[in-house]
């Protein structure tokens, strides 16, 4: 059934997808037509990359291993056990992912710093430049990612299995053996290949807790080769080297991965109650503990200043306030252009479910939009400045600069929060749609009711991701620029953490007001999730 | 002898059981929705409910599923995909897998009476309906629990496969001597397992009888809605 207007309907998404991918695509030519092929060979020699190299994937390896390590243990107790604050810690991780960089590497700083709570209270000090530090924060961050991920392969165990086991008198470590690994361990790869691609090319935390060059991962060597150095085709080609070994690596892990076997449950999932027994209460106590000390004390500590003097003081300094305007006027049009890019990328996919020669296109697209996290956005950014320089604009595209690439760089998480929906959606009711003719706009306007949660749900995503950036501002950043997180990693770099601690609780309130208002405003009154 | 008198409320839906049940197979008929399920979930310990349930005058009641005396065969789900045949029939005498000679010979036994000796490293997948259900049914004969519990297991089943595995649970159900519910919405099922039959209506039994009472014509005063609504639907 081939029709035109079919087709006609779908030229604003195309439009999208298209600049996109030009964007990208140029920015990309605009960075290798700076750089200098003959070049390459030399750096390969440099025992500097190498050593970057290594330390870059012993953190990654390292950091992802030791959050997995710990999830697994944290999301068995999660799923059996129901008790005073459970709700809360799930909560809490939901939110670790969006939770400003920058402000958990303060917490970490006030905890675990030389003048931190640990030194005070135990006077003892584990030196937290360096490695330690780093993979401190990484496991902060990653570990309550890895438990979601877990989560959602327990969701896929039948109801029924856990009936069994009920009945069959399992121990919680047989039904970890018998059961739940297999879930997990499907569910294992994918949060492998996630976290370890996150801190493989983390930026933030290797630049504020890495303490000198021998620790320093491929990302930060390609900051300072553009902002230090200005060197072009060093940069491109570290970039090009973070690009090759996440795809090898992501490959390599699929490749090893078990075949998802798929079960069919008609049964929802109800809790039934395993055997209990001293090992397994202990084995949970110990994982809850290990929650506890890790996640807890960074979360507390920024609040710790807020009722001293410096605190009021640094609240009425105008260079607060300017960077609070600074962040806005990034984070609103940066989130307004992912979530429209991401809606482009949705209309075009959904349009190509279940057609006969398109139905291996929606996959492929989500991945077009995906693939995203593998290219450093500082070099995506560089590219971006090249070209616009090309065109004869100077220092005063930075500002749009850092929009585009906070847009992009969100879009992976619009589309997780969008695609489902408009999927189900266009599964149940296009041949309503078809047969009534309700196209374009008039069809936007009957099922916004339908998805308007979850675009407040990734407008709230983007926006955060884009508050709490602290990326390609820090490539940007000048005197007129200087973002929230980036004045607080400024006032960190200079040990001045009581007015970080103010920074970072406005930074956070910041991002708590305005992902309410954004559910709120656009996900509508009743639908007001956290 | 299994003494019930089960109290169980859920928004509108208020159940109150009340009836023994001797050894052998009872079947439980009921149109769907009346709450026969449900009594099956509250003898496993799956739901709550409060009141009185005594096997042989012990209370089932405080104890948690894997405590109480009861085997249950569902409609769906009885095996782990993740296992094999043989795993799945050996969880039923040792969770954690691990078994001593007899217990393995067990194993055997429960595998041979069921014909599924040559299946026995399959996978779930690999496995018919009906053969997934005997897997299940040899987990029962290793279990040697007093009381087994069916949820319509065979419902899925044609109708000759389905007579050939209520003859296995008569059969069973004699030969360890259980107490046998099946819960079934077909009546001649109840003729073919023979035993006693429970009518079942808005959470409460409204008859016990023997199976006999099926086969009267005109219909036992008690099952004529039954049979008319049953009609009706068909």
């Amino acid at each position: 059934m081939f029709s035109l207007r079919l087709y006609q309907g779908l030229t604003p998404a195309i439009l999208g997808v298209g600049l996109f991918l030009i964007m990208g695509a140029a920015s990309l030519a605009a960075l290798l037509r700076y750089s200098e092929l003959s070049n390459w060979l030399g750096y390969l020699s440099q025992p500097y990359l190498w050593r970057v190299i290594r330390f870059s994937l012993w953190q990654a390896l390292l950091s992802s291993g030791i959050s997995i390590l710990i999830a697994i243990p944290v999301a068995s107790c999660l799923v059996h056990r129901r008790f005073f604050g459970r709700s809360f810690l799930l909560q809490l991780f939901s939110v670790s992912m969006v939770v400003p960089t920058i402000v958990a590497i303060l917490g970490l700083v006030v905890v675990y710093g030389r003048t931190g709570w640990l030194s005070q209270l135990f006077g003892f000090q584990i030196p937290l430049y360096g490695l330690t530090g780093i993979l401190l924060a990484h496991v902060f961050f990653n570990m309550p990612l890895a438990v979601r991920f877990l989560l959602q392969g327990y969701d896929l165990i039948p109801s029924g299995q856990w009936r069994q086991s009920s009945q069959l008198g399992f121990s919680r470590l047989s039904a970890f053996r018998l059961i739940e690994w297999h879930y997990v361990k499907k569910a294992l790869p994918g949060a492998f290949v996630l976290i370890f691609m996150l801190c493989f090319s983390s930026f933030a935390v290797v630049l504020s807790l890495g303490g000198g060059p021998k620790s320093s991962t491929l990302e930060v060597a390609i900051y300072q080769a553009l902002r230090f150095d200005f060197d072009l085709g060093k940069a491109s080609f570290l970039a090009l080297m973070q690009v090759a070994i996440c795809t090898l690596f992501a490959l390599f892990v699929y490749r090893i991965a078990p075949v998802n076997r798929q079960d069919v449950s008609l049964l929802s999932t109800e809790r039934y109650i395993l055997k209990d027994s001293f090992g397994a209460k202990a084995s949970d106590l110990a994982a809850m503990l290990c929650v506890f000390l890790l996640v807890f004390p960074p979360f507390i500590a920024i609040f710790d200043p807020v009722f001293s003097a410096t605190f009021f003081d640094t609240l009425l300094s105008s260079s607060l306030w300017k960077s609070v305007m600074v962040s806005l006027q990034i984070a609103l049009p940066a989130a307004a252009v992912s979530l429209l890019l991401g809606i482009c990328f949705g209309i075009l996919a959904r349009f190509c479910v279940g057609r006969k020669y398109l139905s291996f296109l929606p996959n492929k697209i989500e991945h077009l939009g995906n693939m995203i996290l593998m290219v450093p956005g500082l070099v995506i950014a560089t590219g971006l400045f090249l070209l616009l320089r090309d065109f004869g604009w100077g220092l005063q595209s930075s500002y749009w600069i850092v929009v585009w690439v906070n847009a992009v760089m969100a879009l992976p998480f619009v589309l997780r929060a969008l695609m489902p929906v408009l999927y189900q959606q266009e599964r149940r009711f296009r041949n309503v749609y078809l047969s009534l003719g309700v196209r374009g706009w008039s069809r936007w306007c009957l099922e916004w009711t339908l998805i308007r949660q979850s675009v407040a749900q990734a407008f709230g995503y983007a926006l955060l991701l884009s508050l709490g950036d602290m990326g390609v501002i820090a490539l940007f950043g000048s005197q007129g620029l200087v973002s929230l997180p980036l004045y607080l990693f400024q006032l960190i770099g200079s040990y001045r953490l009581e007015e970080g601690a103010c920074v970072a609780v406005v930074l956070i309130t910041l991002c708590l007001v305005l992902f309410y208002l954004s559910s709120r405003l656009i996900g509508g009154q009743k639908n007001v999730k956290n | 002898m299994l003494k019930i008198s089960l109290q169980y409320n859920w928004d509108n839906f208020h159940a109150d059981y009340r009836v023994n049940i001797s050894s052998g197979v009872t079947t439980l008929l009921g149109a769907s929705g009346e709450g026969k399920s449900t009594l099956l979930h509250l003898l496993g310990g799956f739901l709550d409910g409060h009141g009185v349930l005594d096997f042989n005058s012990e209370s089932l009641l405080a104890l948690a599923p894997y405590e109480r005396p009861i085997s249950t065969l569902f409609q769906s789900d009885n095996l782990f995909p993740q296992l094999t045949v043989w795993q799945n029939v050996a969880i039923g005498i040792s969770p954690s897998l691990s078994l001593n000679t007899e217990q393995k010979d067990k194993v055997s036994w429960a595998l041979e009476k069921t014909q599924l000796v040559d299946k026995a490293d399959r996978f779930p997948q690999a496995l018919s309906g009906g053969q997934a259900q005997r897997v299940a049914i040899a987990r029962v004969l290793v279990r040697n629990k007093p009381i087994l519990l069916l949820d319509e297991p065979f419902s899925a089943l044609d109708p000759s496969l389905r007579e050939e595995m209520l003859y296995l649970v008569r059969e069973v159900t004699e030969e360890l001597s259980l107490t046998t519910l099946l819960v079934s919405h077909l009546p001649q099922e109840a003729s073919l397992v023979g035993g006693n039959v429970l009518l079942i209506e808005q959470g409460k039994v409204v008859a016990h009888e023997p199976v006999s009472v099926l086969n009267q014509i005109p219909a036992h005063p008690l099952f004529v809605d039954y049979f008319g609504k049953s009609s009706q639907s068909l």
